[in-house]
C-alpha cells in the first residue's frame, strides 16, 4: 500500500509537473506576444519595447475590414448557436435515443476542420447549383444566389463548429438542474416558457453566458472552414493565414497573432475568474446556512 | 422545436458527410464535376504517393496519441484522485486557457520556440549542453508531432479526466483499504475504468493529426502533408472527386474507429456525470 500524503514532495512534485505542462502549453503563445512588442522583431539581440506592430496592425484598413468582418461572424455565431445549444441539450434529456443524439451533436468534435470545410464546400455549390436549375426549370428568380458561398455559409461552418462546445458547457450546468422544479412551476399554472424563463433559466445561466465566451473566441480563432466557405470577404484568422503563407513572419504577424491570443486569454480568463468568484460565494452561502443546523 | 437541431445537423453536417461518398465517385470535368461513376479518384490516391503520405500521417497520428496519453493522462488522473472534488473543476480549467487560444496561434508559436535560433536551441547553447542548433525539431516529422500534440493535448486531460469523474471515489478507497500497489490500481482498475475517454480523447488526436491541414504546413516543412493538406491541395486543383475521396476515406477511419470504441468500450459513459 502506498500514501501520496505520506511524503508531502509526491503531491508537491506532481502540482509541479501539472503546471509545468500548463506552463510548456502557454509558453509559445506568451513568447509570441512579448516578440510582438519588440521593435526589431523575432531573433533580434536587441529587445526594445514598442506598440508599433500594433498601430500597424490597426492602421491597416484591410485588417480593420477583416476585424469588423470576424466581429459580425462571431455575434450571428452566438446568435444561432446558443438557443440551439439549448434546444439540444433540453432535448437530450427527454429523448430515449441517447446515443444516437449524442453521436450526431459531437461528432463535428472528431471531424478535422479542412475535411469538414472541403464536404460543406462541395455541398453548398451543388446547393446552389440545384437552385439555379430550379430557377430555370420553374422559369423564375426566385432562388437566384441561395447558398452562393457569402456570410450564410461561411455562417453554417462555423454553427456546426462551435455547437458541440456550447452543448456540453449547457448540458454540464443543465445536469445540476432537477426537472421537478419545472413540474412544480407548471402545477402551480406556470407555461412552459414562464418555467423555463422564470425558473430553469436563472440556474444555468452561468452556462449560457460561459457558452457564449466560448462561442465568440471559437468563431473568431476559426480559419479552416471559413476559409473554404466564406465567399468573398476576409476573416482576422484568414488574414493571418495568407500574411504567414506569403510574406512570412514579420512583425506585423507576430501583433496579429498577439492580439487574437490576448483577446482569447481576456475573454476565456473573465470566464475563469468569474466561475471560480461565483463557486466561492455559493460555498460561502452554503457554509453560512449549514452553521445554525450545525450549532443546533 | 426541439428537432430544429436535430434538422439543422441531419441537413448541413450528416448529409454532407454521406454525400461524399457519392461526389467521390462523380466524373472529373475542367473546373467541377459531373454525375457518373468512377473509382479513378480512389485509384489516384492508393497508386500515388499519397496513399503513402497518409500512412506517414497515419504513424505521425498514432506517436502523437501515445505521447498525449503518456504526457495528459497522469495528470488526470491526479486530478481525480488528490484534488479535493471542489477544486477539481478550477485545475481542470487551466487547460481551458490553452485549448481556447486559437490553434492557429499555437501552432504558429511553435516557430519561434522550435526554430534554428528559437528559445529552445537559445537556451540549451547557452547553458552548454548543445553546441550547434538543433535542427529536427522544426520543418520535420518530429516538428508535426510537437505540433500536434501541443495542440491537442488537452483534449486527453479533458476526456480522461470525464471518464475518471463517473467512477464512485469508494473504489479507489476499497483498493487503498486493500493495499492495491500503483501498477496494479492503474492496470486493473483505472485503465478500464478510464478507457471509454482515453479512446475518446485518442481518436479525437489521431483524426485530427490526420486532418489538420496547419500543422504540416507551417511545422513540417517541403513535403510534409497529412490527409487534410491532400485534400486542400485537390481543391485548390479543382480535383473535386479526389478532395471527396481522401474525405470519404477519413470519415469511414473516423467512423470505423468509434464504431470499434463504443462496442468495445460504451463511449456513452463519457456522458454519464452530465446526463
Amino acid at each position: 500500500m502506498y500514501d501520496d500524503f505520506a511524503n508531502p514532495w509526491n503531491i508537491r512534485l506532481k502540482w509541479v509537473y501539472l503546471l509545468g505542462v500548463v506552463f510548456a502549453l502557454l509558453m509559445p503563445v506568451f513568447y509570441t506576444i512579448y516578440i510582438s512588442f519588440n521593435q526589431h522583431g523575432f531573433g533580434a539581440r536587441i529587445y526594445e519595447f514598442t506598440f508599433d506592430w500594433y498601430r500597424v496592425v490597426l492602421g491597416d484598413t484591410l485588417l480593420v475590414v477583416s476585424l469588423k468582418w470576424t466581429l459580425y461572424l462571431a455575434l450571428a455565431a452566438i446568435v444561432a448557436t446558443i438557443p440551439m445549444a439549448l434546444l439540444s441539450a433540453k432535448f437530450y434529456k427527454r429523448t430515449r435515443r441517447k446515443v444516437a443524439f449524442v453521436a450526431l451533436m459531437l461528432s463535428p468534435l472528431f471531424v478535422p476542420a479542412d475535411i469538414m470545410g472541403s464536404s460543406l464546400l462541395v455541398f453548398f455549390k451543388n446547393l446552389a447549383n440545384g437552385f439555379v436549375w430550379l430557377d430555370e426549370v420553374l422559369g423564375v428568380y426566385w432562388f437566384d444566389g441561395w447558398f452562393d458561398l457569402g456570410f450564410l455559409t461561411a455562417l453554417i461552418g462555423q454553427v456546426i463548429y462551435v455547437h458541440p462546445y456550447a452543448f456540453i458547457v449547457i448540458l454540464i450546468t443543465m445536469s445540476r438542474y432537477r426537472v421537478q422544479q419545472t413540474e412544480a412551476a407548471r402545477a402551480c399554472g406556470a407555461t412552459a416558457w414562464q418555467a423555463f424563463w422564470q425558473v430553469e433559466f436563472p440556474q444555468i445561466r452561468v452556462g449560457v453566458f460561459s457558452s457564449c465566451a466560448f462561442v465568440t473566441i471559437l468563431s473568431f480563432n476559426e480559419a479552416v472552414r471559413t476559409a473554404l466557405l466564406k465567399g468573398g470577404f476576409d476573416t482576422f484568422s484568414n488574414m493571418l493565414v495568407a500574411q504567414m503563407l506569403n510574406i512570412g513572419m514579420s512583425g506585423e504577424s507576430y501583433a496579429m497573432a498577439g492580439i487574437m491570443s490576448i483577446v482569447s486569454m481576456l475573454v476565456i480568463g473573465s470566464v475563469i475568474v468569474f466561475t471560480l468568484l461565483r463557486a466561492e460565494r455559493l460555498e460561502r452561502r452554503a457554509r453560512a446556512m449549514a452553521q445554525p443546523l450545525m450549532a443546533s | 422545436m426541439f428537432y430544429v437541431p436535430v434538422v439543422f445537423f441531419v441537413l448541413f453536417f450528416a448529409a454532407p458527410m454521406a454525400l461524399t461518398v457519392v461526389w467521390s465517385v462523380f466524373e472529373r470535368t475542367q473546373f467541377w464535376m459531373e454525375p457518373g461513376f468512377t473509382l479513378f479518384a480512389y485509384d489516384n490516391f492508393f497508386t500515388s504517393a499519397r496513399a503513402e503520405n497518409y500512412l506517414f500521417s497515419m504513424v505521425h497520428g498514432a506517436a502523437a496519441v501515445a505521447i498525449s496519453f503518456a504526457i495528459g493522462f497522469p495528470i488526470a488522473v491526479f486530478i481525480r484522485r488528490r484534488v479535493t472534488r471542489v477544486a477539481q473543476h478550477r485545475v481542470i480549467l487551466l487547460f481551458i486557457l490553452p485549448f481556447m487560444i486559437s490553434e492557429l496561434v499555437r501552432v504558429f508559436a511553435m516557430r519561434p520556440v522550435l526554430g534554428r535560433h528559437g528559445i529552445i536551441n537559445s537556451l540549451l547553447i547557452d547553458l552548454g549542453i548543445i553546441s550547434e542548433p538543433i535542427t529536427a525539431i522544426l520543418f520535420s516529422p518530429l516538428g508535426v508531432i510537437i505540433g500536434d500534440v501541443m495542440s491537442f493535448l488537452p483534449f486527453m486531460i479533458f476526456a480522461g479526466f470525464l471518464a475518471l469523474e463517473a467512477v464512485q471515489n469508494y473504489i479507489f478507497e476499497v483498493c487503498d483499504d486493500l493495499g492495491t500497489g500503483r501498477v496494479r490500481l492503474f492496470t486493473h482498475i483505472i485503465l478500464p475504468l478510464a478507457a471509454p475517454g482515453i479512446f475518446a480523447g485518442a481518436v479525437f488526436i489521431f483524426v485530427n493529426s490526420l486532418g489538420v491541414a496547419l500543422v504540416p504546413t507551417l511545422l513540417g516543412g517541403p513535403g510534409a502533408v497529412n490527409a487534410g493538406l491532400i485534400a486542400n491541395q485537390a481543391i485548390v486543383a479543382l480535383d473535386f472527386p479526389l478532395a471527396m475521396a481522401i474525405s470519404t476515406i477519413m470519415v469511414v477511419t473516423l467512423v470505423a474507429l468509434l464504431y470499434i470504441g463504443h462496442r468495445l468500450f460504451d463511449l456513452t459513459r463519457i456522458l454519464e456525470p452530465i446526463s
